[in-house]
């Protein structure tokens, strides 16, 4: 194992992210933004703005060109769709500068009526799959479980915001971008600029997160873009913590309705769910939020039948948030799967067992590694015991462990990827990409996988990444794909190196007759503070299936991660909106809860190296979503273990437990 | 944030004068500079005032006092302060985190504005600011107040301000008119049409130091705090409890202030009446936690503070129970 290999530019602080860029003549940007959660703009004046010294750039619906953006919507809107939709904006000398001048901006709107919650919204028409007859079989059933499950807007809050450093050379635009994806980002920038591909450039060397939320290129990249060209000068446009959490995504708040039929040996014979999704004002694109993927896939049953509906709200928008639709579905399965246990009074991991699933039963082909779940179960199971006696509590405080189980569609990589690697002289070599490294650790992996085909210990391999210029294919670092993409060709590359001093190769396509998942298991034990409602978390197991493991380290950092994010989704994150006025109260850090150090539990990585060579010839899946998915649930169960209560509503706030 | 001119004047005298219409003062700059990047101030002059202010904590017989700009790790620290004026510390160490509390003063921290999210919000108009009426008070107001009906439902936010009431503290002030002490009690007020502040600091008035009477060494003290989450977060609800039982467990001298559930530091008049004279034991403790909750007025999301005053109340005074030792 090898340690992070970019980690001594971090921890030195000589790491360079998007906000870290200086060029000469730089100026930096600022974004106005509604006030109201749905308006007409009647007159936008940004003349005494222009005025203000240090001014270079201003841009609004008066003078923007037209660019659509969104469904049918603009760049700089008419009409604005939620508190926080982009009204104008400005190029300064200092941030400080561009602040003023905002305030100089004089904005006339016509307030309309607005929408902010899945009773309100707007619906779309539902999206129906069915494999069997599921109210057939709900009628037939010896036992039903029916309830209703909700799951809160949660943001991302990733430690560094969304942002750019945009400069002109020529006529090519060069932008620095904090993103996930730098080919999905010229491509789309390119577009809106009506520019060839070949004259953006897009390069991220650092990130300081993501989760999903920088999959696409957003507006400020073309904002930052546009004010660069007007004043002739590199812009930087990074967005503040506010507009962090109001504009560029959040995972959707959903409304879960789910029947299980079953017979009393827990036998799941039918599956209905009828799920709303809040999408807020915009779908910005990226990965889908799919929030009904899992009922289809985690169990063996033979009759299921989803409908989900998209709620439209003037909210921000929706977007992909580390397994998008899965957290959120499978806090609703797994906490209705413990329900159902308790009801036929079975053991909770027996009841998954009974169901055990080995193929992909809507594409009919077996998994590539059947029985990784199963083993993920034993796992967990053997590190903190479901079931078994929980250490006792004082009389106020009461124990309790519970378990929950996920798979996820991602994880296994698909084509197209490539790379190539160079020898550099007998004992050296150096491998090039164009794939981004989002924080996760992805130069060490690759390095790690080129160093074993090429027979060379990693530190004398290096590694090339973020930057399109290197014209080698990449796609955007989502569905926890980007080593078992990269990795392949990677490997491809090294081998034809070793042949023959430098090759290229491509990531080959996946197994036709098999599907891939990854998969996994947690355990959360709680203690309950009867009087006060507070839930304290001791310890949490975590076994996922990543398949073989390149760097234990890296892949617990994701177990970690993931399960502090999910702590935080299943205990105390929640954007609070105020429903009279539309307005979101809590885009900060103070009031936006997230876990701290203190929060954190005993947390037991139990994660075994899996191999799964049917899946790629590494070995290896991905790890960066897995382990948010099924923390929320796994609490919620331990909640209940220790106090029979059943939370079906997340957040799992105090009141929700005092007043039950 | 507007731009203003920045003063460092050279005396207490100075600083006051400049210190009239729309400037303000800056020590720690903990509250004052987010409230300056939200707009919520837009002061022509900072007056920085720090070095000016007494700091550190001076024990001497009659008691002790704390400079205005000492910071709340000084007071957390400080070891007479852990030992005679416990709950003053434990709430020192409860606030914030631990990079606030080294930059945030005791001054700033009683004078801070509140928590809600709407008197926060620029784009609200809210009573506390000059407008007609209170957001909060059928918008999400699960954090506001239980107790203390006024125009507003904002909570105090200190968690100092209920120890230093529970000690029956008080505050040197010093203004354009000269200097004035008060008690802490006197000091922060419901706020009213005519101030709409929780404090009754005069115009261009400035915060010196507080005083803490001295006790008997039989005191004992507790701070209890609830939170969201186990660090970085404002009370829920905060109980400051001062107690003093004699030899046969009767209770001659009993604070309880609450934080957190009342637009100031609330003081539980009922449960100190019930545990006056009375025997610490089980039975009236659970009814003096009652008591705490007496004249409770909760809104729609919060509900669930009341319960929680009960189990702090019944803690804290447990707490003090146990610390007494066995007799």
């Amino acid at each position: 194992m090898i340690a992070r290999i970019e980690g001594p530019e971090k921890v030195s602080g000589s790491a360079r992210y998007a906000c870290d860029v200086r060029l000469p003549g730089q100026l930096y940007a600022r974004v106005l933004r509604s006030p109201l959660p749905h308006a007409r703009i009647l007159r936008v004046d940004t003349t005494r703005a222009e005025r203000l010294p240090g001014v270079h750039a201003v841009l609004s619906s008066a003078n923007a060109p037209a660019i659509s953006w969104y469904e049918e919507s603009w760049l700089f809107d008419r009409t604005v769709r939620f508190a926080g939709d982009e009204v104008a904006a400005v190029a300064a000398a200092s941030e400080e500068i561009a602040e003023d001048a905002l305030r100089l901006i004089e904005v006339d709107y016509e307030a309309l009526a607005f929408a902010s919650g899945l009773d309100d919204g707007a619906r779309g028409e539902p999206a129906l799959k069915c494999r069997g007859d599921a109210e057939r079989a709900l009628r037939e059933a010896e036992v039903v479980l029916e309830q209703t499950y909700s799951t809160q807007a949660a943001l991302h809050n990733a430690l560094e915001p969304h942002g750019c450093t945009a400069a002109w050379e020529g006529e090519t635009l060069v932008l620095h971008e904090s993103t996930q994806g730098i080919f999905a980002v010229r491509s789309e920038v390119a577009e809106k600029l009506g520019l060839p591909e070949a004259r953006v450039r897009v390069i991220t060397q650092h990130m300081g997160g993501g989760f999903g939320a920088k999959q696409i290129a957003w507006k400020h990249s073309v904002i930052a873009a546009l004010l660069a060209k007007r004043a002739g000068r590199p812009v930087q446009l990074i967005l503040d913590r506010e507009a962090e959490n109001l504009a560029v995504g959040h995972r959707n708040a959903t409304r879960q309705h789910v029947r299980l039929g079953a017979r009393r040996d827990g036998t799941l014979t039918a599956i209905a769910v009828h799920a709303l999704v809040q999408a807020g004002a915009y779908l910005p694109g990226g990965e889908d939020s799919d929030v009904v993927g899992t009922y289809h896939t985690l169990y063996r049953c033979p009759n299921v039948r989803t409908e989900q509906v998209v709620v439209r709200t003037n909210t921000g928008p929706a977007v992909a948030f580390r397994a998008p639709g899965h957290a959120e579905a499978t806090f609703a399965l797994e906490s209705a799967m413990d329900e159902l246990a308790r009801a036929l009074a079975m053991d909770p991991v027996e009841l998954r067992l009974r169901n055990y699933a080995s193929e992909h039963q809507e594409k009919g082909k077996p998994y590539t590694s059947p029985e990784s779940l199963r083993r993920c179960y034993e796992l967990v199971r053997s590190a903190l015991r479901p079931g078994g006696a929980a250490a006792p509590g004082s009389a106020t405080k009461r124990r309790g462990i519970g378990f929950a189980a996920h798979d996820w569609a991602g994880g296994g990589g698909w084509p197209p990827g490539q790379a190539r690697v160079e020898r550099e002289g007998e004992d050296r070599a150096r491998v090039i990409t164009a794939t981004q490294d989002i924080g996760t650790g992805t130069r060490t992996a690759l390095v790690q996988i080129a160093a074993e085909a090429l027979g060379l210990p990693p530190e004398r391999v290096s590694i090339t990444l973020g930057d399109t210029k290197e014209a080698l294919y990449s796609p955007t670092s989502a569905g926890s794909a980007t080593l078992a993409t990269l990795g392949p060709a990677v490997r491809r590359a090294a081998l034809a190196a070793k042949e023959h001093g430098a090759g290229q190769g491509e990531r080959g396509e996946n197994r036709k007759d098999r599907a891939i998942r990854t998969c996994g298991a947690q355990a959360v034990e709680v203690e309950v503070d009867t009087e006060t409602g507070e839930v304290r978390v001791l310890r949490v197991a975590a076994a996922h299936d990543c398949g073989r493991i390149i760097n234990p380290a890296l892949v617990e950092s994701q177990v970690i991660g993931g399960i502090t994010q999910g702590l935080g989704y299943a205990l105390s994150e929640e954007r609070i909106l105020d429903r009279a006025r539309g307005l979101v109260l809590n885009a900060n850090l103070e009031e936006y809860k997230v876990q701290t150090a203190a929060d954190l539990a005993e947390l037991i990585n139990a994660t075994a190296s899996l191999p799964d060579w049917e899946a790629n010839e590494t070995g290896a899946k991905g790890i960066g979503e897995p382990p948010i998915i099924p923390t929320a649930a796994a609490l919620a169960n331990a909640i209940f273990d220790a106090l029979g209560v059943r939370i079906r509503d997340l957040p799992c706030k105090r009141e929700r437990l005092l007043s039950s | 944030m507007k731009p203003f001119a920045y003063h460092r004047p050279a005396s207490l005298e100075e600083a006051i004068a400049l210190l009239g219409g729309a400037a303000q003062p800056l020590a720690g700059g903990t509250d004052l500079v987010p409230l300056m990047k939200a707009q919520l101030l837009a002061p022509e002059r900072v007056v920085a005032i720090r070095a000016l202010l007494p700091e550190g904590v001076r024990h001497e017989a009659q008691g002790v006092t704390i400079g205005a700009a000492t910071t709340l790790n000084d007071i957390e620290g400080d070891a007479l302060v852990r030992q005679r004026y416990t709950a003053l510390a434990q709430a020192a160490g409860l606030a914030a985190t631990a990079q606030l509390r080294n930059v945030a003063t005791l001054g700033g921290n009683l004078l801070q504005r509140p928590r809600c999210w709407y008197f926060r919000d620029a784009r609200v108009h809210c009573w506390l600011k000059g407008g007609e009426q209170c957001q909060a008070r059928e918008g999400e107001n699960r954090q506001h107040a239980v107790f203390g009906a006024s125009p507003c439902v904002s909570v105090h936010p200190s968690d100092l301000a209920p120890a230093l009431l529970a000690f029956e503290a008080a505050v040197r002030l010093r203004g354009p008119r000269g200097e004035r002490a008060v008690a802490l009690e006197e000091f922060f007020r419901l706020p009213e049409a005519h101030r709409r502040s929780a404090s009754t600091l005069g115009q261009g008035e400035l915060l010196l130091e507080a005083t803490l009477a001295s006790h008997p060494p039989e005191t004992r003290s507790v701070y209890l705090k609830a939170m969201d989450r186990q660090a970085f977060s404002f009370a829920l609800a905060g109980v400051a409890a001062v107690l003093r039982v004699s030899a046969r467990r009767r209770i001659d001298h009993a604070r309880l202030v609450l934080g957190g559930v009342a637009p100031i530091p609330w003081r539980a008049h009922a449960a100190e009446r019930a545990l006056l004279g009375g025997e610490l034991a089980a039975p009236l403790i659970e009814q003096a936690a009652r008591a705490a909750c007496e004249g409770a007025e909760p809104l729609a999301l919060n509900g669930f503070k009341v319960r929680l005053v009960r189990a702090l109340v019944k803690r804290a005074l447990h707490a003090l129970d146990e610390a007494r030792g066995p007799q």
